[in-house]
């Protein structure tokens, strides 16, 4: 069940809780639901599969401190809020601390649904890269120092005289350095090498 | 100066004695000046032998060689000549005797002189001395000798090393080399100590010379000045003395002079003063608006008028001489009884304060105000009274219409309030309605699913039965807060208002961070209001707590809402903060329309809660708090007719 994609639904609101989490459920998706951020948080739901719905306006932690505690603890699950007539200050401030969407209630089941789904779907989108990622970190934590300065200027395009002359080292020795290089982090290839620590420093600047 | 007289009465009786025991000194002691008496006294004798002798060689030598030259006659013997020859020699004699006596005579005459001179210098009470070439003294008076200690014959041939204290002799030694020396009159006056006595002496030197002009020694007087200079000094201290007490009195005659001055001065200026004080006083009563009056208790009578009141009242003041109650029959028909109530009570209490109107002659109606006040005469008695008769027609006129302002801005505001509050039931109606949604859409979904019992979806639709209540009740209340009309009246229980009305100001209580505590009390009374603007003035005032407590330290900002029951007929509730509080002098202002302490406030919260609130019988005050901040108290009326609070659906 954990691996299974998961609809986390706060709203401090009874009604609109079961409303809610029973229209999900009609939609065919796994709902679990908490009357409130702090209940949420204490749970430690939030590293598994899922997205998140929750009201703006909840006592206790409000859906934007939620948020914003979730991001500071490098989760990146993401966020759909519910909000009430004229919020619309709130929902900007939402969209810019990086909410996946808002809903103004009382919405369409529809709409809610679409949005969620895609929210999953964006989900699994960061999840496969964060695991490819991880990957490439592991393969990268193989590297001794020494071939993480050729990597360096390997990458940056420096021919293999230079980095030999930079580095004070003899031009075969380079050349070994790089080699393993290849091999640990499997790149069959310049392109293919710059490729992965691309996508090492694209997950890095999002 | 009886001391002085004495002094010059005693000196002469002293010295003359010692003037006859220095006569014999004049022979003795002067012996330079016998020498020169001497020399006068050869002459005689010298110039009657020179004659004898002329003569007998005339006679005996030249007689017979010239007779013989001439006459040819030879010398007679000497026989012949002796006549002749005991006639020059008798004649010689009797020469002698004449000149003899004229030399006696002048000696005499000069030795008289001298004794004169000498018994003179003796009389005179000021030393005086001849002194030889050596310094030793040739004379010296006894006024001389007796500054020297001893006697005067035993003076003379001394010089000063032997007679007088060793600095003393050296500068009067000094001083005669100088007149030696120089030739010239020597003046100086010189303080010596001799034996233990000191005194100031005038001395005066000039040398001594003899016939052919020659400085054979020096002659001096020397007067003791030293009572003189006493005197002088004692003068001199006088006249001090006197100058300083002139001095001193001159000085305090001109500080008297000087506050004199200032007294008339402060007396000129008190009059100016007062003159300035009745001058300012009849122009501020003549010219002033309001009238002023003063009434005489005993006189039972106006006794003075300002002329403002022929402006005021539309009647000249000389009528109000002939009939003083003129004033009172002006008095519109409703208020006179009031007013002459007041009107003779005034005379025992010394007080009035009555606002009436009046007709004016042309009919038009004036609002005054009236305010008395005791004039108390020394005794303390009562014995006017002073007062003010004021038009305020005008001011009547704008309260009027304030009071219409306030009316509207009241509702107006109640409105704004409404708005807000209407806000955020929009979001509490959204709740329902998401749901009622969303059950709705999950109950259809559900029934398209073929294997889907329409029986168990019961449960579904009640739920979503009771969110439409839910909504619909949401929407009476909106319905009720726009409502123009007056306020209904229902029980209520102010616990359960404040735990609702918290709710809509806890967004705001969470951004300001502020700690909220409940204080509510368990039994609290039910009171008689209306619910929705109630719940607006708890609204507005938190709201107003929060909202005061922002521009202090986040940390210590708490909210405490209490609920008590002061006495059996009032419910209170009071909101308490840890804002910046007000002064004392701001507690009523704070309820006055357009008083506000915040930069967006426009200062209508406060008097609008205060006319919602004492428009259901309460009351609204704030104080402030011992320990900062502030507390709003709204004190409502207890619904006596029940004891149990009411539990509201």
């Amino acid at each position: 069940m954990n691996d299974t994609p998961t609809v986390f639904l706060i709203d401090d609101d009874q009604a609109v809780r079961d409303a809610v989490g029973l229209l999900l459920q009609t939609g065919g998706l796994a709902v679990e639901t908490f009357a409130n951020a702090t209940g949420f948080l204490e749970a430690g739901v939030a590293r598994r599969p899922g997205c998140l719905v929750l009201d703006v306006r909840m006592p206790g932690i409000s859906g934007l401190d939620l948020q914003k505690k979730l991001r500071t603890q490098g989760h990146r699950i993401p966020v759909i809020f519910m909000t009430g007539h004229g919020d619309v200050p709130m929902a900007i401030r939402a969209m810019k601390a990086g909410a996946f969407d808002f809903i103004e209630k009382p919405f369409q089941g529809q709409t809610l649904l679409a949005r969620v789904h895609e929210a999953l779907a964006l989900d699994a989108r960061q999840r496969c890269r964060q695991a490819r990622r991880d990957e490439v970190m592991a393969r990268m934590a193989l590297l001794s120092p020494r071939e993480r300065e050729v990597l360096e200027r390997v990458t940056d395009g420096q021919y293999n005289k230079v980095i030999a002359a930079d580095l004070g080292i003899s031009l075969s020795t380079v050349e070994i350095h790089r080699k393993r290089v290849m091999e640990k982090l499997q790149a069959e290839s310049l392109s293919d090498l710059i490729r992965i620590l691309a996508l090492l420093n694209d997950e890095e600047l999002s | 100066m009886a001391s002085l007289k004495n002094a010059s009465t005693r000196n002469p009786a002293q010295f003359s004695p010692a003037a006859t025991s220095n006569l014999d000194l004049v022979d003795r002691s002067s012996g330079f000046r016998l020498q020169r008496l001497r020399h006068y006294s050869f002459y005689p004798a010298t110039v009657s032998l020179l004659y004898v002798f002329g003569g007998l060689c005339w006679l005996l030598a030249v007689n017979p060689i010239l007779a013989n030259w001439l006459y040819g006659t030879p010398s007679s013997p000497l026989s012949d000549q002796l006549p002749n020859i005991l006639a020059i020699i008798a004649s010689g004699g009797l020469f002698y005797w004449l000149l003899r006596t004229h030399d006696k005579t002048a000696h005499r005459t000069k030795r008289a002189q001298d004794i004169r001179l000498v018994e003179f210098i003796e009389q005179i009470t000021d030393v005086a001395f001849v002194k030889d070439r050596q310094g030793r003294y040739a004379l010296f008076n006894s006024a001389g000798a007796r500054l020297a200690g001893r006697p005067a014959i035993e003076c003379v041939n001394q010089d000063d090393s032997a007679l007088f204290p060793a600095e003393v002799a050296h500068k009067l030694m000094e001083d005669d080399r100088r007149v030696i020396a120089g030739g010239t009159l020597l003046s100086c006056k010189d303080t010596f100590t001799i034996r233990g006595d000191t005194r100031v002496f005038l001395s005066t030197k000039w040398p001594y010379r003899d016939a052919d002009g020659n400085i054979i020694g020096v002659i001096g007087i020397a007067r003791d000045i030293t009572e003189q200079k006493q005197i002088e000094e004692r003068l001199r201290r006088a006249r001090d003395d006197l100058d300083t007490r002139v001095r001193e009195r001159t000085a305090e005659l001109l500080t008297i002079n000087r506050t004199l001055e200032r007294q008339i001065a402060a007396r000129v200026q008190a009059e100016i003063a007062l003159r300035e004080s009745e001058e300012r006083f009849r122009q501020m009563a003549e010219h002033i608006r309001e009238v002023f009056w003063v009434f005489g208790i005993e006189e039972e009578r106006l006794l003075y008028v300002s002329p403002a009141y022929e402006e005021v009242w539309g009647q000249p003041i000389a009528g109000l001489q002939e009939r003083p109650l003129e004033w009172i029959e002006a008095v519109h028909p409703d208020d006179r009884p009031r007013v002459q109530a007041a009107h003779l009570a005034k005379r025992k209490l010394g007080h009035l304060d009555e606002e009436y109107r009046i007709v004016r002659p042309d009919g038009t109606i004036r609002w005054i105000w009236d305010r008395g006040f005791p004039v108390h005469d020394e005794t303390g008695y009562v014995y006017r009274i002073a007062g003010l008769a004021e038009d305020i027609t005008v001011r009547k006129l704008a309260e009027d219409q304030l009071r219409r302002q306030q009316v509207e801005l009241a509702r107006m505001s109640r409105l704004s309030l409404a708005v807000e509050l209407a806000s955020n039931l929009a979001h509490e109606l959204n709740q329902p309605l998401a749901a009622i949604v969303a059950y709705t859409q999950a109950c259809l979904a559900l029934l398209r699913q073929p294997q889907t019992d329409p029986r168990e979806l019961t449960g579904t639709l009640d739920e979503v039965v009771n969110q439409g209540l839910r909504a619909g009740g949401i929407i009476r209340h909106l319905r009720e807060l726009v409502q123009k009309h007056p306020a209904t009246q229902t029980t209520l229980d102010l616990n359960a208002l404040i735990r609702a009305v918290i709710h809509y100001a806890e967004l705001e209580l969470r951004q300001s961070g502020a700690v909220l505590k409940l204080e509510l009390a368990d039994s609290l009374p039910t009171v008689l209001a209306d619910d929705i603007q109630i719940q607006l003035v708890i609204l507005y005032l938190l709201r107003n707590a929060i909202e005061a407590m922002n521009e202090t330290a986040k940390r210590s900002r708490k909210l405490t809402v209490r609920t008590s029951s002061p006495d059996p007929e009032t419910a209170l509730v009071t909101v308490c903060d840890t804002g910046p509080g007000f002064g004392a002098d701001t507690a009523e202002r704070l309820f006055q329309p357009f008083f506000t302490t915040k930069p967006s406030g426009i200062g209508l919260g406060l008097s609008v809660s205060r006319s919602i609130v004492e428009s259901q019988g309460g009351q609204l005050w704030a104080t402030p708090n011992p320990d900062g901040g502030a507390s709003f108290h709204l004190a409502l009326p207890v619904y006596l007719n029940s004891r149990a609070p009411l539990s509201r659906p």
